[in-house]
């Protein structure tokens, strides 16, 4: 135990408080702490616990074997009329001890050779990684069992056999961390400067990998005391010293079993069942805290929709002037909710309409909500995510007020989505074809099975993707095409509407181009109408009808595209306005706001745009703007200014 | 190779080598000696060059290098050829043979039950993550890692032998006269224990390997491509989790099949089955070279072979890989 936190307190004691508050708040890893040290002060005080000097066999009689469990003897005797409690608590000071010098070798077999083999790599890494990946192979124990029964059997040997045969999962491990370390800036720049490498593995490598080994070290004591008691067990271990394998090597093999002396050799097993579990806990423990995974993923039930009823839903502001409205999302707010924590409002009262054949463009930096926003509307947000008011009005239901099988017969089949980054929306292990497929057969019920096939090559003809690229899986195709074949997973359905995340990040500009072109078109074929989600003002401005721009998760600003782009009233508007480079006046400077969009769980106590905005006042930090309506509902925005212009 | 080297050399080093400790019998005479290190081919040098295993003491390279002992076992490894058992007189190859056959019937169906239960239950335990499923599921296998392999076997060996199971080796004596279907009732009840005690043991890793692969494929993009398709949960985890998931367990399964070895050594002593690793057991208890050295042999050609399995199994799940 003492070895560990030594360890631990290496890189700084700062880190080690940090690291112990954390710990502290893990319970697997408490836990087998706890039971560690229990073991460890029964081990080591051994000779004050335990209530009969061991096993000092003294007038023993027939009559003492095997007694089975009393006042005197709280587990019974065992074959040779010695106390199993005592023999117990001794054999907890052989089994920890063989485990931890063991593991003691281990890891620094391990750790050396994973060190070495990533820092300098080439022919070094190359031969010993090939020396670890044989070791690998050969399995452990009858290597053990053959070695340990040939040469003497004492203590000592089987601490070096099971630490020399030991090291390689702790080698692997280490040297891929090393390598990730290596290449880091720190790093570099002290290989820049000319420090000598020992130093850089010293004072750089060997912190960052620190962790890591404490990890294994729990892990490979864990192996080395049931790689100790399974030799014992054979009756290959020393037998002049009696570990818990020991005793149950004597208990089973003289007669235990037919006298129903289950004492003898429950009791032993116990205590290895303790000291592993406990290490096991304690390493699962660290490895939550040292390397945390957020434990969730998609299929998780989401939080139930909770609205409080008090906020009137008035039909209000954006109502629109004429057109048929396909889509009306009023006043949508969704909190993020972490367990303890105050939950984050990610959206907050945002309203807008989408006319049929209409696309709309929805503005923002990334981290303003808005691939939450369209989340929401899918009923598709992670399970953190919890709608707390509004409405998603589409064909005279209100979305949220869904089941999730009522939804399912929404989704795709009447509004679709094209992620951001098509490279994992794919399955990369189905092929493109048999994914459009699957969308079909799920929602076009009557469709003639045979014809599906043609319907999918269709489709993909409709995205400028050549027939013979249908069985073909993702990986093979560009991240242009990959972006296409999602569009034309998205129009397999016949939705009525697309909602288009950043369909174009991470695309180069022709490719971008081509996309946008191909979206706009589709629009005037067959009539969808479309969402689409971008970071990018002047993308929006060719092709969109009208223009929500959200800043930290509330609308900053919403009106037609015209008028964004001449009166924009919002000074968040302007500032990407600036952004945006104006094909009549080339030469002027580009400018982009200094600073980040607010943190959701740090959000400003007024106007959320105010520590970056060019014009704030006093008010601002105050106050949070509400909605101003301009040219009778047509243009809406948020912003104190307005009203003091009024 | 490599293997194959480190195999011969291996049972040489070692002390209590066999031709000094068959042999240095006093009770024996000079020629039956020679006879026997005949038999057993220890009177070819061990190698040419060296005159001893003790490199320093170079030997006479005159030697024809066909006529060693290591060319002679390279030769008989090729034909199929493992010697000869020096305590039971028979081939290395036939004794191995049907204890082989033991170990993979109690294997098989221990891997195969410890498979299925085991992902399952990890499938189950990441679909309802952070629940209390998730949570005693997880708590389960913890334990059940950590239980030795002989010491399960004993408890349940204990509990068995209570409720009338039979307590150890492969079949009933006098049963060979049985019906075959008697007979095989017989194994089948005999098997019982082994088979569960290895399911239990290997069960618990399975699971968290399962629970941690599923997991993180659930939190991949195209679930919630899947989810926005409008696809059920069910539909989503067979059609689009499962298989992704699937492919770091097949590794694990493949590296886990040259391991379970050592996990027979301890059910196959408890329960006194007549397998493989029973066999290395005896095999060191006698210094029974020649079998032990057949015994590795059959180890790592397992774990080749169970290796290229894998990777064929890979390759047919995981389309990235024989187009790259
Ligand atoms: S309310 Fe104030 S801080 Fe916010 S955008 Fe308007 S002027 Fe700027």
């Amino acid at each position: 135990m003492e070895k560990l936190t030594q360890k631990d307190n290496l890189p700084s004691s700062t880190q080690f408080s940090e690291f112990w508050r954390k710990f502290k708040k893990n319970r697997m890893g408490l836990v087998g702490l706890v039971m560690l040290a229990a073991i460890t002060f029964v081990a080591v005080f051994a000779p004050l616990i335990a209530p009969h000097r061991s096993s000092s066999i003294l007038n023993v009689g027939v009559s003492d074997i095997y007694k089975a469990p009393s006042a005197q003897h709280i587990f019974g005797t065992d074959d040779a009329g010695a106390d199993v409690f005592t023999n117990f608590i001794y054999g907890a000071r052989v089994s920890l001890t063989v485990g931890f010098f063991a593991a003691f070798i281990s890891i620094v077999i391990g750790g050396v050779l994973g060190i070495v083999a990533g820092f300098f790599g080439g022919r070094v890494e190359n031969i010993l990684m090939r020396f670890t990946d044989i070791m690998l192979v050969i399995p452990d124990l009858p290597l053990m069992v053959v070695i340990v029964a040939l040469t003497k059997p004492s203590l000592l040997n089987i601490i070096f056999v099971i630490g020399l045969l030991g090291w390689t999962t702790t080698a692997r491990m280490v040297r891929s961390q090393t390598l990730a370390v290596k290449s880091r800036k720190f790093v570099l720049r002290a290989r820049a400067i000319g420090s000598s490498q020992f130093h850089i593995i010293r004072r750089h490598i060997f912190p960052l990998v620190t962790p890591i080994l404490v990890v294994q070290a729990v892990l490979v004591v864990s192996l080395a005391v049931l790689n100790e008691s399974t030799l014992s067990f054979l009756g290959l271990g020393d037998p002049t010293v009696l570990s818990w394998g020991q005793m149950l090597n004597y208990a089973f093999g003289r007669g235990a079993m037919s006298t129903g002396a289950w004492w003898a050799l429950v009791v032993p097993g116990f205590g290895i069942v303790w000291v592993v579990l406990g290490l096991t806990l304690l390493g699962q423990g660290l490895e939550q805290v040292l390397n945390p995974r957020l434990d969730t993923h998609h299929l998780m039930p989401g939080r139930p929709n909770v609205k409080s009823t008090s906020v009137a839903l008035s039909r209000n502001e954006t109502q629109p002037a004429s057109g048929k409205s396909l889509l009306e999302v009023q006043n949508l707010s969704v909190n993020y909710v972490t367990e303890g924590q105050l939950s984050a409002r990610a959206v907050e009262s945002v309203s807008f309409t989408l006319k049929e054949g209409e696309l709309i463009g929805l503005v923002g930096e990334s981290g303003c909500g808005k691939t939450t926003l369209m989340l929401a509307l899918l009923q598709l947000l992670p399970s953190a995510g919890q709608i707390v008011n509004g409405q998603v009005l589409f064909g005279g239901r209100d979305l949220t007020t869904l089941s999730d099988d009522e939804m399912n017969t929404v989704r795709w089949s009447e509004i679709s989505i094209v992620f951001q980054g098509a490279m994992n929306a794919l399955n990369p292990v189905r092929s493109v074809g048999d994914q459009i497929a699957e969308a079909i057969k799920k929602h076009l019920t009557g469709f003639p099975s045979d014809k599906i096939s043609t319907r999918v090559v269709e489709l993909l003809d409709l995205v400028g993707i050549a027939a013979d690229h249908k069985d073909h899986f993702p990986h093979q195709y560009s991240g242009g095409m990959r972006q296409r074949a999602m569009i034309a997973m998205a129009l397999a359905c016949n939705p009525q509407i697309i909602i288009a995340d950043e369909p174009t990040t991470a695309l180069d500009v022709m490719i971008q181009a081509q996309i946008l072109e191909l979206l706009n078109s589709l629009r005037t074929k067959l009539g969808l109408a479309i969402i689409f989600v971008t970071h990018d003002l002047g993308v929006v401005a060719e092709m969109c009808d009208r223009v929500l721009v959200m800043y930290g998760g509330v609308t900053a600003e919403y009106a037609d595209v015209d008028i964004i782009y001449n009166e924009a009233k919002h000074p968040y508007t302007q500032e990407l306005l600036k952004a945006f480079p104006d094909l009549t006046r080339p030469k002027k400077k580009l400018s982009s706001i200094p600073g980040y969009p607010p943190r959701l769980d740090a959000l400003p106590a007024g106007c959320r745009f105010a520590p970056r905005c060019p014009v704030v006042f006093e008010r601002c930090h105050q106050e949070q703007p509400s909605l101003h309506q301009m040219d009778g509902n047509r243009h809406i925005a948020s912003c104190h200014l307005l009203e003091a212009s009024k | 190779m490599f293997v194959l080297v480190l195999n011969f050399f291996l049972f040489r080093v070692l002390p209590g080598d066999p031709a000094r400790a068959g042999v240095h019998d006093p009770r024996l005479k000079k020629d039956s000696i020679e006879a026997i290190r005949v038999r057993f081919g220890l009177d070819k040098p061990v190698i040419n060059c060296f005159e001893t295993l003790n490199p320093i003491k170079l030997g006479s390279c005159d030697i024809n290098p066909l006529d060693t002992q290591f060319f002679i076992y390279l030769k008989n490894l090729v034909t199929g050829e493992l010697g000869i058992s020096y305590h039971t007189n028979r081939p290395v190859a036939t004794v191995l043979a049907e204890r082989l056959w033991n170990t993979v019937l109690l294997i098989g169906a221990g891997q195969i039950l410890s498979i299925t239960v085991g992902a399952f239950f990890g499938v189950f335990a990441a679909w309802k993550a952070r629940t209390a499923i998730d949570y005693g599921a997880l708590a389960t296998s913890l334990v059940v890692w950590s239980l030795p392999t002989f010491w399960l076997g004993i408890i349940l060996l204990f509990w068995g032998s209570a409720n009338g199971l039979p307590i150890g080796g492969k079949a009933t004596p006098g049963m060979s006269s049985a019906p075959l279907m008697q007979q095989w009732g017989d194994i089948a009840r005999h098997m019982i224990l082994p088979t569960v005690t290895y399911t239990i043991v290997y069960m618990g890793e399975y699971m968290l390997i399962m629970r941690s692969s599923l997991m993180d494929v659930l939190s991949e993009d195209y679930i919630l491509t899947a989810k926005a398709k409008g696809l059920g949960v069910f539909q989503i985890l067979r059609d689009h989790a499962l298989k992704n998931a699937m492919l770091p367990l097949v590794t694990i399964i493949a590296i886990n099949l040259g391991f379970t070895v050592a996990g027979a050594i301890q059910i196959e002593t408890v329960f006194s089955w007549p397998g493989l690793g029973g066999a290395i057991f005896e095999a060191v208890n006698r210094r029974d070279f020649p079998v032990l050295q057949g015994a590795f042999l059959l180890i790592a050609v397992t774990v080749i072979v169970a290796n290229l399995i894998a990777d064929l199994t890979y390759s047919y799940l995981d389309p990235r890989v024989h187009t790259e």
